[in-house]
């Protein structure tokens, strides 16, 4: 039973790190977040799932999930490219911050959980992981990341980021039904 | 940036009507727009990406075609030979169907 707990919590530990990365964040306290620290959230969070895809491309022998992984390291890169591209144009340097910081902690647990696994385990949690991974980030996009974007060609490559996520998100959840 | 221009086409049609018609598919926001076309045979149609993500056109139901990698900006002219459904062979969940009549 504690295996399975500590399973369930790995899965969600990094889907939930971005509201749980300050006290008492909720989506009615989102917290306050400056452009630069922003961008250092929207790279760190895309960072994280080509990290997990990394891990999937060594240990994964399911095509659907190795394809999944492909596309998953792909996008990501494509997102960072243009936010990189993007704040070398506006002259900004992204800051790191306290939300930053605890998804990547998190991550590292995460990351962990998913190198302990092996097989079928291993392709169910990597799914489902980035379920719910995808989730918070989009309500974390949607609710924070976007509204609180005050350049506007920042806040319009986030707009432009929601429906690749959303892609994502039906794409992990096609796997995971096919993997049951 | 000058979109760069891959054709492929279908087999089934290789030759251009002088009397077909061109429409744009345009890939964006994960979506292909439309994604839904009536057309007749020999008609042109172009998918364009306009998205910062790849993407690759291909037919799984009714003909056998693909646009291979299809990077932002790329282009790819189909022209249409049998009605066919299609995908993005990358983002599965992306679907469109081609009608000929």
């Amino acid at each position: 039973m504690s295996k399975l707990k500590n399973a369930v919590l790995g899965c969600f530990s990094a889907a939930s790190a971005f509201f749980l990365a300050v006290p008492s964040v909720n989506a009615q306290n989102p917290p306050k977040l400056s452009d630069p620290e922003i961008a250092h959230v929207a790279v760190v969070a895309n960072k994280i799932d080509i990290g997990y895809a990394e891990i999937a491309l060594q240990k994964s022998k399911n095509a659907e999930v190795v394809n999944f992984a492909k596309t998953m390291s792909s996008d990501h890169q494509a997102v960072i490219n243009q936010a990189v591209a993007l704040v070398t144009k506006l002259k900004v340097t992204p800051l790191d911050n306290g939300v930053s910081k605890k998804m990547m902690a998190d991550a590292e647990k995460t990351k962990a959980m998913l190198h302990s696994k092996s097989g079928k385990a291993f392709d169910k949690a990597y799914i489902d992981n980035e379920v719910a991974y995808h989730k918070a980030v989009i309500a974390a996009v949607e609710t924070v990341l976007i509204p609180q974007a005050q350049n506007a060609e920042l806040k319009e490559l986030l707009q432009k980021v929601d429906p690749t996520l959303k892609a994502h998100l039906q794409h992990a959840e096609m796997v995971q039904s096919n993997l049951k | 940036m000058l979109p760069l221009l891959i054709s492929c086409n279908s087999g089934t049609s290789t030759v251009g009507n002088p009397h077909s018609s061109t429409d744009t598919v345009e890939i964006r926001n994960m979506k292909f727009t439309p994604d839904s076309l009536v057309v007749k045979k020999g008609d042109k149609i172009v998918f364009v990406n306009r998205d910062m993500v790849v993407h690759c056109v291909t037919a799984i139901e009714g003909d056998t075609w693909t646009s291979g990698a299809l990077p932002t900006g790329a282009l790819f002219t189909l022209i249409a030979g049998k009605s066919s459904v299609y995908y993005c062979a990358i983002h599965k969940v992306m679907k469109g169907v081609i009608i000929v009549q």
